[in-house]
């Protein structure tokens, strides 16, 4: 009964990272080459780490980035976004006037917003004098929505501002929210993407969890994408970075892992249909469970059964650590920084999600031409 | 892709604090009926606020069919048990939803905030490192979503929309959008929220909070009641609940958001009206065709006047009667707009203008000609209504029901 489509592209125009490699695609590219250089360790916790590796952003320069007013109840999280969103304006060229900002929007995964905010006021609660003496300059950080209105409040972004959940695979349901907003016309641009803190509350989380692989990096890191319809920027003879073509996601919480294994590649069949893109065309994959037990076989094998063949990966997880909520996006950023090296012809990604909630995801994502 | 299909409201699902399930809800909606007590999901003997509005009497374990309740949040069991209500209510085969593309996508504030704050207590207690491994794994706010999808056997989008108090209207909105561009057959659309420590003393802190009643509009109101629960609507599209015979409560005709971009948590007039502008260009509405706005209501001095004045700046002299169900059931904070959308459903249905239950002097500043229906519902005809969400980060989201021609 669902109407049969075929996705109309995003393209991407500009895009902001922040991750464990540095500020930018250059530092990833070199990162997804190499290695990172030396990991960054997180500033040190009165409540301690985790005994397993930490990847924090190294120096992240928000004072010189984002000037230092405005910033002093502003968490971690916030700042990675703004940090990411500043980068992926600049990197837009031209400056978005107000009318272009009215109609810009703001689209953000994250499964958790800051629990560093959320825990601080929580502790207060059970340790201060009285149980209601919370910070109230940190109270709205609460809120998983915070970093997404800093982000419209310093850049006057007046269009849908939002901010999706969906365990590994949310950055590609904010994706799909992405396309299917500027589809609706509820915004003429967004800026798209994940973003994922490191701290001892989201480490331990994992650690205690058991989810990950015994030596499994946490990274943390943001990145953003600045979208709009294909169609509009090449009308307007404009050019891009990339193109988001289908991207469909699944709930597969119900059944066994292989189950799970069998949702996704149901997904990479209908997004690559929905593209029109068939399975010989895919120059790379960037999956996204590498670093967790069990899923990191299921997701290779979902992929494999579906492009019939070995396709070269691209790796994220293993790099830069796991990110969570970020995943999605830093692996379509990914595909970007390894494509800054020319080719022939305009190559074909296709980016992966995975989690243990039970949702999985696909993403096409072509070079621009 | 422009072939776009007409959308409908046909199952309606309640967990709150006046009454589980539609008719219970809707009962207590029409009589007016507060549903403020002392607080007992935490101690609140140290708080100089002690009530709030929590839904005592909730027993997931009644009303599921799945899921097992003690994997899952307090938000989390209040939107699968609204969801399978409201499942049960549309008359639908379970079966028909779960062979066909269905989604859940559930608006929240705070999360599974219980799941956290029980974690904060034993991070407190014996160290961070001795948590319970189980809770990890039920705090992010995805699983809210994912325990409607997994009660229901949905293989859908599963996404939680966690942005504050009009993330409810953002996720029926979003819902909306899918089905109507055909991503999605059927969409389970609402929110959940639970009562918890750092939210009472959080907004206690901003000075938000009442200490006994939220009185909405009226001239001594002093902020909200914390309150909880859970409210999903079912949205099919027309030609599928025409073919069935199904009951249609309303439909979908659009919404519109924007966000303030100005300022974390003051709402801003000029913002609101242009997007309730938005949202009647969306519903192709003219705004003296609106016969009842749902307001976001929330009883403090800003939000209430700020409302008015926006919905001064779109209606005029003719504000159409607007209350604020929030004098009954608290500020349900994820939960609220889809409990508002509940209640401007069965408006057009029933024919009936929900109350501000509690307003005892309406304030003279909001000027002449006011209607808050205070006390109890009156019956009206309602053709169109209008359902206000507004959120801290100056996230506004508007969205129209209407009845089906």
């Amino acid at each position: 009964m669902s109407l049969v489509l075929t996705e109309t592209p995003l393209a991407i125009t500009s895009c902001g990272v922040v991750s464990p490699a540095g500020l930018g695609l250059e530092a990833l590219e070199r990162a997804l080459r190499h290695g990172l250089e030396t990991p960054a360790e997180p500033k040190e916790s009165p409540d301690g780490y985790p005994p397993r590796p930490l990847w924090a952003i190294p120096d992240l320069g928000v004072a010189e980035l984002l000037g230092r007013k405005g910033l002093r109840h502003v968490d971690r999280l916030t700042k990675l976004g703004l940090v990411a969103c500043k980068l992926a304006l600049e990197g837009a060229g031209e400056e978005l006037d107000a009318d272009a900002r009215a109609h810009t929007g703001v689209v953000l995964a994250t499964n958790t917003g800051s629990l560093t905010s959320m825990v601080e006021v929580g502790i207060d609660t059970l340790v201060q004098k009285k149980p209601y003496l919370v910070n109230p300059g940190n109270f709205p950080n609460v809120v998983t929505n915070a970093c997404t209105g800093q982000i419209a409040i310093r850049n006057s972004l007046r269009a849908v501002n939002s901010v999706v959940s969906s365990g590994q695979a949310a950055s590609l349901a904010a994706i799909r929210f992405a396309r299917t907003a500027i589809e609706q016309g509820r915004a003429s641009r967004l800026l798209v993407g994940g973003v994922e803190e490191l701290s001892p509350a989201a480490a331990w989380g994992w650690h205690l969890s058991g989810a990950l692989t015994e030596d499994a990096p946490i990274g943390e890191g943001c990145a953003l994408f600045l979208v709009e319809d294909a169609e509009a920027v090449r009308s307007s003879g404009r050019t891009a970075l990339a193109e988001l073509l289908a991207c469909e996601v699944a709930y597969q919480g119900l059944g066994t892992a292989r189950e799970q294994g069998e949702g996704l590649r149901h997904c990479v069949e209908r997004a690559l249909e929905r593209s029109g893109v068939s399975p010989g065309e895919v120059d790379a994959v960037c999956l996204s469970a590498t670093n967790h037990w069990v899923r990191d076989q299921l997701e290779e094998w979902a992929v494999g059964e579906e492009l019939g063949r070995p396709v070269p990966q691209v790796q994220v997880g293993e790099v830069l650590g796991e990110l969570y909520s970020a995943s999605g996006a830093m692996q379509v950023a990914a595909l970007l920084a390894r494509w800054r090296e020319p080719a022939r012809q305009p190559r074909i990604g296709l980016v992966t999600s995975m989690g243990e909630d039970g949702n999985v995801g696909c993403l096409v994502v072509r070079e621009w031409r | 892709m422009s072939e776009t299909r007409r959308v409908v409201i046909t199952g309606l699902g309640a967990v709150s604090c006046i009454g589980i399930g539609v008719e219970a809800f809707i009962e207590g909606i029409r009589e007016g009926r507060t549903g403020f007590s002392p607080i007992e999901s935490f101690d609140a003997s140290e708080f100089p606020a002690v009530i709030a509005a929590e839904v005592h009497d909730f027993d997931p374990a009644a009303i599921v069919e799945r899921l097992a309740p003690e994997h899952w949040g307090r938000s989390g069991q209040f939107a699968a048990a609204a969801a399978r209500l409201a499942v049960r209510d549309a008359g639908i085969d379970p079966e028909l939803l779960s062979t066909h593309r269905t989604g859940s996508i559930m608006g929240t504030t705070a999360g599974e905030a219980q799941v956290l704050q029980a974690t904060v207590e034993q991070w407190v207690a014996n160290g961070l490192k001795n948590v319970d491994p189980r809770l990890p794994g039920m705090t992010p706010v995805s699983q809210i979503a994912n325990a409607v999808s997994y009660e229901l056997r949905l293989s859908g989008d599963s996404q939680t929309i966690p942005t504050a108090c009009s993330a409810s209207n953002m996720a029926l909105g979003y819902a909306f959008d899918l089905v109507r561009a055909g991503r999605a057959d059927f969409m389970l659309a609402g929110g959940a929220d639970a009562v918890n420590r750092a939210c009472h003393a959080g907004f206690y802190r901003l000075g938000a909070l009442a200490e006994k009643v939220c009185r909405p509009f009226d001239a001594n109101r002093s902020g909200i009641i914390t309150g909880e629960g859970g409210a999903v609507l079912l949205l099919e599209p027309l030609d599928h609940a025409v073919a069935r015979g199904a009951r249609i409560y309303a439909e979908v005709l659009g919404y519109g958001v924007n966000c303030d971009a100005k300022h974390m948590v003051n709402p801003d007039a000029d913002s609101i009206a242009e997007c309730i502008r938005i949202a009647h260009r969306y519903a192709g509405v003219r705004a003296e065709e609106i016969d009842y706005i749902c307001a976001h209501g929330t009883g403090t001095p800003t939000n209430d006047v700020t409302e008015v004045k926006a919905a001064r700046e779109v209606f005029g002299e003719q504000v159409p009667p607007i209350s604020s169900i929030k004098s009954m059931i608290g500020h349900t904070m994820g939960a609220a707009s889809a409990f508002g959308a509940i209640a401007c459903s069965k408006a057009i249905e029933e024919g009936f203008l929900p109350p501000t239950a509690t307003v005892e002097k309406l304030d003279p500043a909001f000027g002449e000609g006011l209607d808050v229906v205070p006390g109890a519902a009156r019956p009206a005809t309602v053709e169109l209504a209008q359902n206000q969400g507004l959120a801290f980060g100056g996230n506004n989201v508007v969205t129209i029901f209407g009845k089906v021609r």
